[in-house]
């Protein structure tokens, strides 16, 4: 498992599935913030969150305009890079654009034309490995969403309106779970 | 107490009325928490975007009730978008109507969703108003040389 620049993500996520595995190596000056998500128990400070996901480059999917530009800020606040895109079919497009390299993809349930669901499905039907991690965004308050979103291959869910502590909380469940898958 | 004493004490106090009165909740103060130097004036830009948004979903429920024959799944999904943008702002009387609204279209009862549209209207124009008139308390301390109370 190679370590470059601290961003060991890349490594593991081979793109370009048409051409078999190429891996892409980002050569990119980040800080090295793998230690630190991958430090079992670290929930008890962060009072800077922003450093512990810098350099997460997220996609969020949301049709509405407000929620969008809401979420898009509260995952910046975080420290992520985020970028925003309006449908289902904008998210897989841009997941399968070889120069894109998504580590997350944080996902609205209930959009038209494609849902959150259908999304997820496609993007671990078209994936050999478990990257990008997918966060589900629901108003839903029903039990069964949960379930139904590990069963499509997601990692994590988090109930609307999203409140900035339930977004970093999540997220670092979600990143600290697939440190220890590895 | 000097001018700028005063229109804190005034933001503080009409601040705490919004919240008291349910014009505004915690989703409020979690959108001012998000503005910061990189983008100074988001909750102006965010409420602004609601506001359009709110009024184009109003405009397209009027017409879909209108129609001899309701289409209340139509209906129904605009409320549900303005249920949830109206929610992540933090403008809860606008969202409890769509609460309101959204089991009149279930009921498929046309007079409840009409109502409840003209209360949706009601309730955008105040809390229109009264967010301006808290931007312009904001900007007058501001002007003033002085710090928004609560913001960062």
């Amino acid at each position: 498992m190679q370590m470059m620049q601290g961003n060991i993500w890349i490594s593991l996520n081979p793109l370009g599935f048409a051409q078999g595995m190429t891996l892409v190596l980002w050569f990119q000056i980040r800080p090295s913030y793998g230690r630190a998500i991958f430090a079992p128990g670290t929930s008890s400070e962060q009072p800077n969150s922003n450093s512990q996901f810098r350099g997460l480059s997220v996609i969020l999917a949301d049709d509405d305009h407000v929620n969008r530009t809401v979420t898009k800020k509260l995952l910046e606040k975080l420290g992520c890079e985020v970028t925003a895109v309006s449908s289902g079919f904008e998210c897989l497009s841009a997941l399968s654009s070889a120069e894109n390299s998504f580590m997350l993809v944080v996902l609205d349930l209930q959009m038209p034309e494609m849902d959150g669901f259908e999304v997820a499905t496609r993007i671990r039907k078209f994936r050999s490995c478990n990257w990008p991690l997918i966060i589900a965004v629901t108003a839903s308050a029903e039990d069964n969403v949960w379930e139904r979103c590990l069963q499509m291959g997601m990692n994590g869910v988090i109930r609307k309106p999203v409140l900035l502590q339930a977004m970093e909380d999540e997220l670092r469940r979600v990143l600290q779970r697939a440190g220890e898958g590895l | 107490m000097d001018l700028l004493n005063q229109l804190q004490r005034q933001y503080t106090d009409f601040t705490t009325l919004l919240y008291q009165e349910g014009f505004v909740d915690d989703q409020f103060t979690q959108l001012q928490k998000l503005q910061d130097e990189s983008s100074p004036d988001f909750v102006v830009e965010v409420v602004s975007l609601f506001f359009e948004d709110c009024e184009k979903l109003v405009n397209n429920m009027a017409k879909a009730l209108e129609q001899q024959g309701v289409d209340f799944k139509q209906v129904d999904s605009h409320v549900h978008q303005l249920k949830g943008s109206s929610s992540s702002i933090g403008a809860a009387r606008i969202k409890n109507v769509c609460i309101a609204f959204k089991t009149f279209c279930e009921a498929q009862n046309r007079e409840g969703c009409l109502r409840c549209l003209q209360q949706v209207n009601h309730e955008h124009t105040q809390l229109k108003t009264n967010l301006q008139s808290l931007f312009t308390l904001e900007r007058q301390i501001v002007a003033n040389g002085g710090s928004i109370p609560g913001m960062q």
